[in-house]
């Protein structure tokens, strides 16, 4: 069924966290909801809506940056009790904004994640999960990987306390005490977790997972194993999910599925007659792209009216109602309507004012202050939502930048021979500057100058396997006084590979072993600084797996270390090259003796290529099918008809429009394959001792009319 | 939200900028527009019955409303209107890079075909000036041509390089049009009939021109840049990573004043005020726009504005009803102002934040680490900026630096520098390494033409180890004749080339056009000074008499024109007669004639050897066919072989051939400069009468009147 849904503005408040707005239980049936937000200045805010004003029922003092709002209560009683973690405490309000419960955690670190459910409250650090019943301490568990969000399983349905954690190794942890029940791998870093249906669905044991890369799952959890129910993969590229609830927003009295991302879209899933989700709605709003922090489904603007209301980034408090907003009424009534909403404007414009001319009394006093010697210029840090994380479908890195008011300008500086991509969403002028490579050690100077209004900003970059250093990001917002923030990102020498948790075992495999006196934590801080997506704690215990896959290329490596010995294990000769490099020079920087073993199997090397093949020849393929378009276009237009052609002819024509989108969609794919390829060939052979730098050209020939067989014979024969 | 009232799936690719409506039967509307393979087709879905046949049209197979039109040569632009004076048809007039044909497609004629050879990359139709009957005016390698109905070459100009859009527009007010011409070296220049009232730099290729309403125009450039200027002053412009492929006037909100519709590279499509450049409407097409045009397609007495993508998508937008009260986009106003109150409130609060944080940080004085991390800096800090010109050195060519420096302990961490035409980019960067790190920074900067420009410079100012900066924006401007140095040593030979002419004012206004125009260590005191020219080498002395007698001697005839053009504004001087000398450079010019001649003859020669060539390859295939038909398989062989030797032959000589016309080319486009250049030696009517008098020249083949001519600036009498 057709969903149609209208924006309306509430109100702003300062920089929201992921999941800080929260709908209040409604006290009679079909009455609106209160809503209760809380920001990053540290400010609760509770108001509900009358007649299109936002009428505030609380407002609390400023404070520390709240990370996450929770509603409680007694089980089996309204949850309208608030719960919110600020630093490393929390604090519980009633309704009315009364203070009730204020509890000093004793976490070293501020609190991450949340959950409330009676009188237990679980919360989370970066890796460090903990338990309180009554506010005394129960469970404890160290995660292995940071910790993005959780939930705990309804206790009214399964009897017993069951906490699932999100973590950005792509795992979610199920624990059981302070233990783990088992693990559950997701197709990406899952960065939110809500009860499906709100209440676990009918067994209570159902999960609604988000990753930051843009996918949505739903679980079920079991006493022993977990059930994949349905996946939903991010086709459309959309940002990554942030939020999610479950709300009845059609009335047909099934719950839909209401997801916030970060790039300012709100979808509404609703499930088929095969119980697979379709998307009902999505709204994206044209002119602001923010994150959508929060989601909830309810009836806030008027009563039975139900709504989907986000809030973002910005602190915008938005509804997309179920209410036409053009009403079919006589003349007479919109006038009134009108009326308000000038009133509303009126107020705003005199309210600017005032602060305008408060703002030029303060600017004064700014510059009269730099005419004395001794006085200091300090602004404020600005904050910065960003994101550097790698795409696995085109194996680049996506970065975004999001801040409170408008976007200014943005320079981009590189020490690493990166490429810059461009991307359809942001409307900024791009400009590259001339760089010197010696001596400032540049290789990127760009900047990005934005249009008005434009608070979020998204680029891509593809970085080559090898190459590292670091990626700085200066950030300049539209704000007097004018200042810019630094961004660091690190470009990691195994930049395109990505964790796993499944690898296969059969393949042809080159080890490289590492033994000599460092300690874990050493070698550990070595596979930090080589490989993405690696906890930057050490691990606890004396050894540690982790695996990771080639993005591009899909090989697989697979790092065991401990104390004083290190094992890398790859079919891709040029990882384990790589990483024979980074590391040699990382222990000699440090002074350390490292001996460096390392096993080639011959193999792996026809086996790398052969994985590499049906990419090679599907891209060749493309590109030879999109260079014949125009031309049989041509020819179709001078003949008038196509009959003539070969089959083979007529169907790149009919596809002409699809191969033209997928060759735009990976642009010099087939450039990075030879480079690869050529890497893969020079790697070969140095471990043999052979310097082939000469014979690239030989191979590029060989590429420029290629088969798989004379490939592997040159390989070979060289 | 404004919808399309009719959208159409053409199946015929279409040539960016080369679409056109015309009434070619006086009554129905057709869409024509250049397609691959050298055709136009035109899209005639009104006259349904009525077909035409002929050699040059042929029905496309496809599309029944479709007839494709061979030009067999890559179309270059194209336009319609009426052409004969009086008529009511349309004619149809497509422009090559060798040829003008104007078409009357209702009666399948020829109308006039003429061989261009400076070729016509731009083509506008319409009144120019006094000129009683409509010109088809075309733009090609630096010159303008106008012709009328039989053909006669009626308009004749050059201008300053490679033309890529022409409009005819009432610039000046008075009735009459004028033709605006956009080029590649960045100027749109304004020409009333021959003679050139205006020039407005631009910093890139100006690629689109079209005229609003009165006086008004809108431009767009090569980078993504579109506008709209009145007269010389530009109201508003806007730039985009995107290409505006088309740009067209056209009232769509129904206001009663034209919006400037913009067909972008990537599909996008958008309407902005005439005055505020704020979008009113927009819409995306799968495919780059390859036209906007208008026109009453469904003849219905409604004129609808028609877009036209690459890939022959063409939609069809009525301006929009009273009831949308102009507002056509899918939003509310209200929800819209209401939030950008909201956020000009919140972004007041953050400065008013700023500015309580700051004084509580003063108050609470410092507490060390904490600041440094957020880039404390003294308050008094204060960034001075220097522009000197540096001489070459080995490692370094010569340039102008600017010296950016702060007054204390405190770091730039980088520069940005936001400047139009001198930069690859709109920006230039320094970013100096952390071991570099100072409170100086030295950018130096080269810029390739004599313009004025205006450096943009964002710093960040910090300490070494912060992650906030300040940003200090300061403009600076880099005067038009900034790449000369001031020359101490008066003994040097002087240039040969010179110019010399009379103006009646005080040495002080010159010396004050000097002081604001050069970059000088320090003010000058004489109007008599020497430079060396930093780019081109070589010497510029400026000589002024008591007389008022003003001499400069350069080699550099494009630098001496620069400086009488910028003097005689300065000055405000309408009309300068000027005598000149470039030896070395007219004497180019005459090898430059020479060499035309012979590669006209070259090209006379090659086609008679081509005629020859075809007669023979005709006798031969008939002796080849004759034999197989008589079963003699061994001659047959012969006279293909005989055959595939002279195919080989020709693609040869058609290769000589085309190196030939490109040369030739090059070499008309450089004599075509050289009057163009004369012409900028002079201000007003001399100037005029300077091009004229040397086309005149040039068209009775006289190579010495054309240099006295440019030497004394008069036509000899």
């Amino acid at each position: 069924m057709e969903l149609n849904l209208n924006r309306v503005d509430y109100l702003q408040v300062g920089v929201t966290s992921q999941k800080t707005m929260r709908l209040l239980p409604a006290l009679g049936r079909k009455a609106t909801q209160k809503v209760v937000v809380a920001d990053q200045d540290g400010v609760i805010t509770c108001f509900g809506m009358k007649k299109g004003d936002a009428v505030p029922v609380f407002k609390t003092l400023p404070g520390q940056k709240i990370s996450r709002l929770e509603l409680g209560g007694a089980l089996g009683t309204p949850q309208e009790k608030i719960f919110v973690a600020a630093g490393s405490e929390v604090r519980g309000f009633t309704k009315k904004g009364k203070q009730f419960l204020s509890f000093e955690a004793n976490l070293t670190e501020s609190i991450k994640a949340m959950y409330v459910s009676g009188a237990d409250l679980f919360v989370c650090a970066s890796y460090i999960y903990n338990h309180y019943c009554d506010c005394k301490d129960q469970d404890y568990y160290l995660s292995g990987d940071k910790i993005n969000d959780i939930v705990c399983l309804p206790v009214e349905n399964l009897g017993r306390i069951t906490p699932v954690l999100a973590c950005q190794d792509r795992v979610l942890r199920v624990l059981q005490g302070s233990d783990l029940m088992y693990d559950i791998e997701v197709p990406g870093p899952a960065s939110v977790l809500e009860l499906n249906n709100r209440d676990g669905g009918s067994q209570g044991g159902e999960i609604l997972y988000g990753t930051s890369d843009g996918k949505l799952g739903l679980l079920r959890l079991t006493d022993t194993s977990p059930v994949h129910i349905w996946e939903v993969a991010n086709e459309k590229k959309r940002g990554g999910v942030l939020c999610i609830d479950s709300f009845d927003i059609i009335g047909d009295g099934v719950k839909e599925i209401l997801v916030g991302r970060d790039d300012g879209t709100v979808e509404v899933y609703g499930l088929d007659s095969s119980n697979e989700p379709v998307l009902r709605f999505e709204h994206k709003s044209k002119t602001l792209s923010e994150s959508v922090t929060s989601i909830q489904g309810g009836c806030v603007g008027k009563e039975s009216f139900e709504e989907v209301l986000t809030a973002t980034y910005t602190g915008w408090l938005t509804g997309l109602t179920s209410e036409p907003q053009h009403k079919e009424a006589g003349p007479g009534e919109e006038i009134k309507m009108s009326r308000e909403t000038q009133n509303k404007i009126a107020a705003l414009r005199a309210e600017l004012e005032q602060l305008q001319i408060k703002v030029l009394q303060e600017r004064e006093k700014y510059q009269q202050s730099s005419q004395s010697s001794k006085a200091v210029s300090a602004v404020p840090v600005f904050s910065i939502n960003d994101k550097f994380t790698l795409c696995q479908d085109d194996a680049s890195y996506s970065l975004t930048l999001e801040v409170q008011t408008a976007i200014d300008n943005v320079l981009l500086q590189s020490d690493v021979p990166i490429d810059l991509l461009d991307v359809d969403k942001n409307s900024a002028v791009v400009s590259f500057s001339e760089c010197d490579s010696e001596p400032n050690g540049n290789f990127l100077l760009a900047t990005y100058r934005c249009q008005a209004n434009t608070t979020r900003l998204e680029l891509k970059i593809r970085s080559i396997e090898g190459q590292y250093g670091t990626l700085q990001a200066y950030v300049t917002p539209r704000l007097q006084p004018k200042t810019c923030q630094v961004r660091r990102y690190q470009i990691k020498p195994l930049s395109l590979h990505q964790r796993t948790h499944t690898i296969d075992h059969d393949r042809p495999m080159n080890t490289l072993t590492l033994t000599g006196q460092f300690s874990f934590a050493e070698i550990h801080s070595w596979v930090v600084f080589c490989l993405p997506e690696v906890p930057e704690k050490t691990p606890a215990g004396d050894s540690v797996t982790f695996d990771f896959q080639n993005t591009f290329l899909d090989t697989q490596l697979e790092c065991t270390y401990s104390k004083c010995e290190a094992n890398f294990k790859s079919d891709n000769i040029s990882t384990i090259s790589i990483l024979k490099d980074v590391l040699s020079k990382e222990a000699t920087k440090r002074k350390i003796n490292l001996n460096i073993s390392y096993d080639i199997n011959e193999e792996s090397v026809n086996h790398t290529l052969k994985m590499i093949h049906p990419k090679l020849e599907y891209q060749l393929l493309l590109a030879k099918k999109v260079q014949l378009i125009d031309a049989l276009k041509e020819l179709q237009v001078h003949e008038g008809n196509v009959d003539f052609l070969i089959p083979e002819y007529r169907s790149i024509l009919e596809e002409a429009s699809r191969l033209l989108e997928e060759y735009k969609k990976q642009p010099a794919h087939l450039e990075r394959l030879y480079g690869m390829i050529t890497d893969l060939f020079i790697d070969k052979f140095k471990f043999k001792g052979q310097n082939v730098k000469t014979k690239v050209p030989l191979l590029l020939e060989i590429l420029d009319n290629y088969e798989l067989n004379s490939l592997v014979e040159f390989f070979d024969s060289a | 939200m404004l919808v399309p009232v009719f959208t159409l799936k053409l199946n015929h690719r279409i040539n960016p900028r080369m679409v056109a409506v015309g009434r070619f039967d006086g009554v129905h509307p057709c869409l024509t527009a250049a397609t691959q393979a050298g055709k136009v087709f035109i899209h005639n879905p009104h006259t349904r019955s009525q077909r035409l046949f002929s050699s040059r049209v042929s029905q496309s197979a496809q599309d029944s409303d479709i007839s494709l039109l061979n030009i067999n040569q890559a179309v270059s632009c194209l336009t319609t209107g009426t052409l004969a004076p009086g008529s009511s048809c349309h004619a149809l007039l497509v422009g090559s890079q060798t040829s003008l044909l104007a078409y009357d497609v209702h009666n399948n004629a020829d109308i006039f075909y003429r061989e261009i050879t400076d070729g016509a990359n731009a083509i506008v139709l319409g009144n120019l000036g006094d000129i009683p009957s409509p010109l088809a005016v075309i733009g090609g390698n630096c010159a303008l041509q106008g012709f009328d109905h039989e053909g006669n070459d009626l308009f004749w100009t050059v201008t300053g390089d490679n033309v890529r859009s022409l409009v005819l527009c009432d610039f000046t007010g008075d009735g009459k049009n004028e033709l605006l011409v956009g080029s590649e070296d960045f100027d749109i220049r304004v020409f009333k009939e021959d003679e050139l009232l205006a020039e407005i730099t631009e910093n890139e290729t100006v690629t689109s021109l079209c005229h609003m309403h009165g006086s008004r125009f809108g431009y767009s450039l090569a980078n993504g840049t579109v506008g709209v200027y009145d007269r010389t002053a530009r109201y508003w412009r806007i730039k985009s990573k995107n290409h505006a492929m088309s740009i067209h006037a056209f009232d769509l909100n129904a206001d009663g004043v034209v919006e400037l519709i913009t067909g972008w590279s990537n599909g996008k499509m958008d309407a902005r005020s005439d005055r505020t450049g704020e979008v009113i409407f927009k819409d995306n097409f799968s495919s780059s726009v390859a036209g906007v045009v208008e026109g009453d397609y469904r003849m219905d007495g409604q004129t609808q504005l028609i877009c036209a993508s690459i890939e022959g998508e063409v939609r069809g937008y009525l301006p929009a009803s009273k009831e949308m009260k102009g507002n056509l986009m899918d939003t509310s106003v209200e929800q819209d102002l209401i939030r950008e109150l909201s956020q000009r409130k919140q972004n007041l609060l953050l400065e008013l934040r700023n500015y309580e944080e700051n004084s509580k940080c003063v108050a609470g004085c410092l507490t060390s680490e904490v600041d440094a991390q957020g880039g404390v800096i003294p308050a008094n800090t204060q960034l001075q900026t220097a522009l000197s010109v540096k001489a070459g050195t080995e490692s370094q060519r010569p340039h102008i630096e600017l010296c950016i420096s702060t007054p204390n302990e405190t770091i730039i961490r980088a520069v940005l520098i936001f400047a139009e035409g001198i930069f690859e980019g709109e920006s230039h960067v320094v970013h100096p390494s952390v071991q570099n790190l100072s409170g100086c920074v030295r950018v130096p900067i080269i810029p390739p033409k004599d313009i004025p420009v205006d450096l943009h410079i964002k710093a960040f100012v910090g300490s070494k180890n912060s992650t906030q900066f300040h940003v200090f924006e300061i403009t600076r401007q880099l005067p038009r004749f900034s790449m000369y140095e001031l020359c101490k040593d008066d003994t040097a030979p002087r240039p040969k080339g010179k110019v010399t002419f009379q103006i009646n004012d005080r040495p002080q206004r010159v010396i004050m056009w000097l002081n604001q125009n050069f970059l000088l260590p320090a003010s000058l005191e004489s109007p008599d000074v020497t430079f060396t020219a930093l780019r081109a080498g070589g010497l510029l002395c400026i000589r002024m008499q008591p007389s008022g007698e003003i001499q400069l001697n350069t080699d550099d005839i494009d630098l001496a024109g620069d400086l009488v053009q910028s003097l005689a504004s300065f000055l405000a001087i309408d009309d300068l007669q000027v005598e000149a000398d470039f030896p070395a450079y007219f004497e180019d010019i005459r090898m430059t004639l020479t060499e035309v001649d012979e590669f006209h003859s070259v090209h006379q020669k090659l086609t008679a050897v081509m005629a020859d060539h075809s007669n023979a390859i005709r006798h031969m295939l008939v002796q080849a066919e004759d034999a197989r038909l008589m079963g003699d398989l061994k001659t047959m062989k012969k006279r293909y072989i005989e055959l595939y030797d002279l195919n080989r032959d020709l693609i040869n000589e058609y290769k000589i051939r085309s190196n030939n016309h490109t040369a030739l080319l090059s070499c008309l486009k450089a004599v075509n400069q050289a009057i163009q250049r004369a012409g900028r030696l002079r201000v007003g009517k001399p100037k005029t009468q300077v091009v004229t008098a040397c086309r005149d020249a040039i068209k009775n083949n006289n190579v010495n009147a054309l240099f006295k001519i440019m030497r004394a600036g008069t036509p000899s009498s």
